[in-house]
């Protein structure tokens, strides 16, 4: 048997179409710096989504949930056994990203035999100023980009446009507007995603209608949990990164405009 | 790289990065750097209980063979936000521990979202001790003061270890290095004549403790007294490790210095 150019391509492309298929539904993870410190935020339903890594690094990712714990812990691993034998200083995430996770996760997506990790990763780097702040998204053909000042991924393409729309010229002053930003940046990502798969239409397969207020609303109304980290510049302890509480979160959004 | 990303560690740190002690002081001791006799050594550490947890203070003075190395060595150090080891011996052994310890401690956490219970982390360090053994015999001989607040018993804790790993908690004070054998006896004095350290706030508890070390440093000469550089403390309580400040020691020194000694 032969194989041809377009057979190749198709092979990708059913890859791709896979992937994009779980990705479709899941919920989005936003960062976002402020004074504070780093905010991630997201939605979710029974597993944690929001990681510490290293001293300053942080991660957050949707997807299979088996998927994100084995770029969790490689991430861990990679990152401590780097900060042991060299120096805690020595850690950092474009090398943690550009030159561990993305080739690995790239060579699992080449593997024509492996099912592909079904995960899109955001990877937040703080640094003693918010204008120095780092991260990464990392997709699951192993393609990674690097920004500062906030990061979002989503499950489609139109959703990180809406998102990084939101996110361009919005500078959060306090640990409570950098939540209520990304609970926005969600709840409007989130909706256009609904949008992705009921074109055209006003409300979505469970009859909610479609607007980021509904949407935001509707998931919490199915059980979704709100989870926010802080990965904060000032502190006494040997830790960086804390989970907000269910009750720092449920108060920042509490009057939520997500208008 | 990485095959690690589907054979996951299960929070073994020494299993991730292979450590294992190094055995540097067989040939240190044969290799000296001409001013020092022999490896570098911390000296006193005292750990004893108040009130709120456990404060530990140690003077700053690394020796080698009858040298002074340094004025300013840091021997009370934090593992984590409720542990902390005070060092006395084999510095350069120490501070591999320490830094092991801090790494496989928070390396445990992060992988496996939970912190590792007292026990299991006092049991690390037994470990690591008994792995030292050989080290220990050659010169590489490490012993650590351990000073922590148990969140269970809501109460601060002091253990230390002897050279094989074998672990022992101490009721209300523990020190360790050369000037800890010359000030044994003043410990249980104090107790018995004031009162135990555990019902003593901390200004009291800090008074004796830079007495203590202080008289360690008249009696041992390895020992750094607090007129050149002054001794660091730091205690653990339920809020987690804090460092007292130079002025607060400064007070404390002028409150147990007031008695002159004979000696």
């Amino acid at each position: 048997m032969s194989y041809n150019f377009y057979d190749f391509q198709n092979a990708i492309q059913q890859r791709n179409d896979y992937v994009d298929d779980q990705l479709r539904d899941g919920s989005p993870v936003v960062g976002i710096s402020c004074p504070d410190g780093i905010v991630l935020f997201t939605l979710r339903g029974s597993q944690r989504k929001l990681f510490e890594v290293y001293d300053r690094i942080a991660y957050g990712a949707m997807g299979r949930q088996s998927d994100v714990e084995s770029i969790r812990i490689a991430a861990i691993d990679s990152a401590h056994r780097e900060g042991f034998q060299r120096s805690e200083d020595d850690v950092c995430l474009s090398r943690l990203v550009g030159f561990g996770i993305s080739p690995a996760v790239k060579q699992v997506y080449n593997d024509q035999r492996a099912v592909p990790l079904t995960i899109r990763a955001l990877f937040a780097e703080l640094h003693d100023s918010p204008a120095d702040d780092l991260f990464c998204t990392l997709n699951y053909d192993g393609e990674y980009r690097i920004s500062k000042g906030s990061a979002v991924i989503t499950g489609v393409r139109s959703a990180d446009e809406v998102a990084k729309d939101i996110l361009k010229s919005a500078a959060p002053s306090t640990l409570d507007e950098a939540i209520q930003l990304a609970a926005k940046v969600w709840a409007h990502a989130y909706n256009t995603m609904r949008h992705a798969r009921k074109p055209g239409g006003d409300v979505d397969d469970n009859g909610v209608r479609l607007t980021p207020a509904a949407a935001f609303e509707g998931a919490l109304e199915k059980g979704q949990i709100l989870e926010a980290a802080l990965l904060t510049r000032s502190t006494s302890k040997t830790s960086r990164f804390e989970c907000c509480t269910p009750e720092t979160v449920s108060a920042a959004v509490a009057d939520l405009d997500l208008g | 790289m990485d095959v690690s990303l589907f054979h996951p560690q299960s929070g073994d740190f020494a299993g991730l990065t292979g450590f294992t002690l190094t055995d540097a002081h067989q040939s240190v001791t044969s290799h000296t750097n001409g001013l020092a006799s022999e490896p570098v050594h911390g000296t006193t550490v005292i750990a004893v209980k108040f009130k709120d947890g456990v404060l530990t203070v140690g003077d700053r003075r690394a020796t080698g063979g009858n040298a002074i190395m340094y004025d300013k060595a840091e021997k009370v150090l934090a593992l984590d936000d409720t542990m902390l080891m005070a060092i006395s011996g084999a510095f350069s052994k120490a501070i591999e521990f320490v830094r092991f310890l801090r790494h496989s401690f928070k390396y445990y956490e992060r992988s496996q979202l939970q912190s590792l219970s007292l026990d299991g982390k006092l049991n690390e360090i037994g470990r690591m001790m008994a792995g030292n053994l050989g080290g220990a015999m050659s010169g590489g001989l490490v012993i650590p003061v351990i000073a922590v607040y148990d969140q269970k018993q809501a109460a601060g804790r002091i253990f230390f270890y002897d050279a094989a790993g074998a672990r022992f908690e101490n009721l209300e004070y523990a020190a360790a290095g050369s000037g800890s054998v010359q000030i044994r006896g003043a410990f249980e004095y104090i107790v018995r004549t004031k009162g135990n350290f555990s019902e003593m706030t901390l200004e009291t508890a800090l008074a004796e403790a830079l007495h203590l070390l202080e008289i360690a440093a008249d009696l041992d000469s390895a020992t750094g007294g607090a007129g050149k550089v002054l001794p660091l403390a730091r205690t653990v309580t339920a809020a987690g490790v804090t460092e007292i400040s130079d002025d607060a020691i400064r007070v404390a020194l002028g409150a147990s210095t007031t008695t002159a000694t004979s000696i």
